[in-house]
């Protein structure tokens, strides 16, 4: 299993379980989608995931590489996850250009510019290289920050809500967008929605949240099937 | 046509467009006098003092600007940043410095340091021989940011509280150290509010002439007032004041400059970022933060109150009590002003923007960024300007009277208090305006509501929040303005600012000490209401449309 996620366990206070004992597997590919109402705990499990919050218990391995355990945890920024947040968080001080090229600074300089434009080329987006974030609609934000989090190569990609803040014409077009671009760079990805029809158009399998438990799962085969 | 323009007059366009006259007259006088020959003292100025005043202010404001900005953004970042006991109490304090006045601080410091002198006299009992003279240049820069460091710390603190925690986030998921997330990202998105507090602390430094005067810092602001007083030479004033005006313009267009298109509020849902704990070798801040209030404010308060142990009874007379009323209500007068007129302004900027209106607004707003020597200058000419034309009037009235009447009168001076203090007043406003949105407005007028009703039943209790800081913040610069008060207060006139000046340059500090600590006093009060008034219901709950 490319993804192994054992028995989290994890609360913001005391005597609070926002995480309840969730255990996962994905292979490497796999797109799940994970739905629940709001407060069940969605966002919590891509913090706990990504290292922006340690839970109270419980084993991530990604890739073979054992984030977080009873005696090791990685912190965020040694991981290498990629995660597209709510509001995007494009940096607003910097152009397109500089927002991707921002985390990858292990490359070498000459590196960093082609890799910018490769995936600016993957999110249509190769005339917007010196737009700042404030000049960008919506979609196009989204696209610049999903292009950010793939830029330096992650393990595994986490998106919180993607479409929450498109109006609904937008919303399916990009839905297909985001498909086809998560497939074609074969991403192991987790997005949280909670609209079914998001999970049901773009997931391998979706994953029922309720109180911090995975109470359901449901394996979609209509979108296994055309990618393999 | 004649409609259009007839639909577009109401009380507030006319406001708006008589308070941009009534301050560009004045400046541009300025100007015009520039092209009177030069006099002898002009050509010895410039020859041999000129340069000196220049690279006096340049050093001045290089260091001040630069140690206000490290020391206020220090502690916003650790009160928004880190959880320790004594935050909230440190939070609202860190302001109290403001509530002193530079000249305050630097009589005392400079007296507490003089042979005779608090400190002096300490040494000597552990049997040092040693002196500290904090009356120079390297004083100067460090009153001046003890004192004026609140204005960069306010408005980064608020700055770094809408921070949202998800930029932090993604740097660090991109694989920022936190030293990078710093460099790269919480300080550039902080850096307007840096630079706007900076600015302040600059334009007050170059308004300040009580501390460079006492500590014969030759600055700008002092060699106006030199000139003027003591070579008696106007036209020498004015020159000087011209190229400080330049100055000022140089600085402000070369902020703008550099931030060209970059934005630094994008619309994002604002997650504030959680304070942590203090680590081991950090706990050393809060202790940082203390001793900046120590000798920011408690040590000058504890050594005016020291003073006022030698001061006998005769001194808090009937006189100080009239004074005392007397500062204060002109401070409240030139307040109401302000806040109305403001007001109208804001209304003003309401509705369709324009680039007449930015830039017209623009310019009621610069009287903050002039110096107070200079615009003492150009309201005293313009004053000066007005008894002429209006002689003829006078001899009407009064067939005795001399030539000069609104010159001699106290309205020269709140004339000038509102011009300096307006971008104040008008910025607060304009923000809470700006806060509400104008939706419940439109839907006033939808309702054939007046403009003078909804006014006063809608926008006013709506921003009334934003009114009190507005009105408070204006009233402390005022009851602490000096340069202004100074040249422009009809003769005998005094307030608590212009009387302990005058008792400190005689150093009579004893005398000094009871409305120096008076002035504080009120200051601070004024401080603790404007940290403490939060807004509870109302206003608070009400979101832009
Ligand atoms: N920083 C925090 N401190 C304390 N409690 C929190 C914090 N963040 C979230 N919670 C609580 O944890 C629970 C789960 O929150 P979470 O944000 O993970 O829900 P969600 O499923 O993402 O909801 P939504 O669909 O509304 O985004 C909620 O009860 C929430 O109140
Ligand atoms: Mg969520």
């Amino acid at each position: 299993m490319y993804v192994k996620i054992e028995s989290l366990q994890f609360g913001y206070v005391k005597d609070e379980q926002v995480i309840n004992d969730v255990s996962l597997s994905m292979k490497e590919g796999e797109i799940v989608a994970i739905l629940g109402s709001s407060g069940s705990g969605k966002s919590t499990l891509l913090r706990i995931l990504s290292g922006l919050e340690m839970p109270n218990k419980g084993e991530i391995v990604i890739n073979e590489e054992t984030l977080c355990a009873t005696q090791v945890y990685i912190e965020a920024e040694k991981r290498e996850v990629g995660m597209v947040f709510q509001d995007y968080a494009l940096f607003p001080h910097m152009n397109v250009e500089k927002n991707i090229a921002f985390g990858l600074s292990r490359l070498p300089k000459s590196c960093r510019k082609a890799r910018v434009k490769e995936m600016l080329e993957l999110v249509s987006m190769e005339e917007k290289i010196d737009a700042y974030p404030h000049e960008l609609s919506g979609g196009q934000q989204q696209r610049i920050a999903l292009a950010r989090a793939l830029a330096p190569k992650p393990s595994i990609l986490l998106l919180d809500e993607p479409f929450s803040n498109l109006d609904t014409d937008l919303k399916l077009k990009i839905r297909q967008e985001l498909k086809m671009i998560i497939k074609k760079t074969h991403m192991t990805s987790i997005f949280v929605t909670h609209d079914y029809e998001d999970a049901h158009d773009i997931a391998d399998r979706i994953i029922y949240l309720e109180n911090g438990r995975i109470v359901d799962e449901i394996v979609m085969e209509h979108n296994q099937q055309n990618t393999q | 046509m004649l409609r259009r323009i007839k639909s577009k007059l109401n009380l507030f366009t006319v406001t708006s467009i008589i308070a941009g006259l009534l301050i560009i007259i004045p400046l541009l006088n300025i100007f015009v006098e520039l092209t009177a020959p030069a006099s002898d003292a002009w050509i010895h100025i410039r020859t041999y003092l000129l340069g000196r005043y220049l690279r006096n202010t340049f050093v001045l404001i290089f260091y001040v600007s630069i140690l206000s900005a490290s020391l206020g953004f220090f502690a916003a970042y650790v009160i928004t940043r880190y959880e320790f006991k004594g935050r909230k109490l440190l939070s609202w304090m860190l302001i109290l410095p403001l509530a002193v006045p530079s000249y305050i601080m630097a009589y005392v410091y400079g007296d507490m340091t003089s042979y005779s002198g608090t400190v002096s006299r300490f040494f000597r009992s552990i049997g040092y021989d040693g002196y500290i003279n904090v009356m120079t240049m390297q004083g100067a820069v460090i009153i001046f940011t003890l004192t004026l460091y609140p204005y960069v710390y306010m408005m980064v603190r608020s700055a770094l509280q809408k921070q949202s925690a998800s930029f932090i986030e993604s740097a660090r998921l991109l694989g920022a150290s936190k030293w990078k997330v710093f460099w790269r990202v919480v300080l550039p998105l902080a850096r307007p509010a840096l630079v706007a507090g900076t600015l302040l602390v600059v334009l007050e430094t170059l308004n300040d002439y009580g501390l460079v005067e006492y500590f014969n810092v030759q600055v700008f602001s002092f060699a106006i007032f030199n000139a003027w007083f003591s070579f008696g030479d106007v036209i020498s004033a004015i020159r000087l004041s011209a190229i400080l005006m330049l100055i000022v313009f140089g600085i402000v267009f070369l902020e703008r400059a550099i931030r060209g298109r970059r934005r630094y509020n994008l619309h994002s849902k604002t997650r504030p970022v959680e304070r942590v704990e203090l680590k081991n070798s950090q706990k050393i801040y809060p202790v940082l933060l203390w001793m900046v209030l120590a000798f920011g404010f408690v040590i000058p308060v504890l050594q005016l109150l020291w003073f006022t142990r030698f001061a006998n009874n005769t001194l808090f007379n009937i006189e100080m009590m009239y004074l005392i009323v007397n500062s204060i209500s002109i401070a409240v007068f030139a307040t109401f002003i302000i806040v109305v007129i403001a007001i109208m302004l804001a209304n003003f900027n309401r509705g369709r923007a324009s680039s007449f209106k930015k830039s017209w607004l623009k310019i009621t707003n610069l009287g903050y960024a002039i110096p107070g020597a200079v615009l003492a200058i150009a309201v005293h000419m313009f004053f000066i300007d007005l008894d002429h034309m209006f002689y003829p009037l006078y001899r009407f009235v009064n067939p005795e009277t001399g030539r000069l009447v609104l010159s001699l009168s106290l309205s020269m001076l709140v004339f000038a208090y509102v011009l300096r203090f307006m971008a104040i007043g008008y910025n607060s406003i304009e923000a809470s305006y700006d806060k509400i949105g104008e939706s419940f407005t439109e839907a006033a007028y939808a309702l054939k509501s007046s403009k003078i009703k909804t006014l006063w039943t809608i926008d006013l209790p709506l921003i009334k929040t934003g009114l009190l800081s507005a009105a408070i913040i204006v009233f402390i610069d005022i009851i602490k303005e000096l340069p202004l008060t100074l040249i422009l207060r009809p003769t005998n006139y005094n307030t608590m600012a212009t009387i302990v000046h005058e008792y400190a340059s005689d150093e009579m500090l004893i005398e000094a000490s009871i409305p120096a600590l008076v002035l504080i006093a009120v200051a601070s009060l004024m401080i603790y209401i404007l940290t403490h008034a939060k807004q509870k219901r109302g206003a608070a709950n009400v979101r832009k449309n």
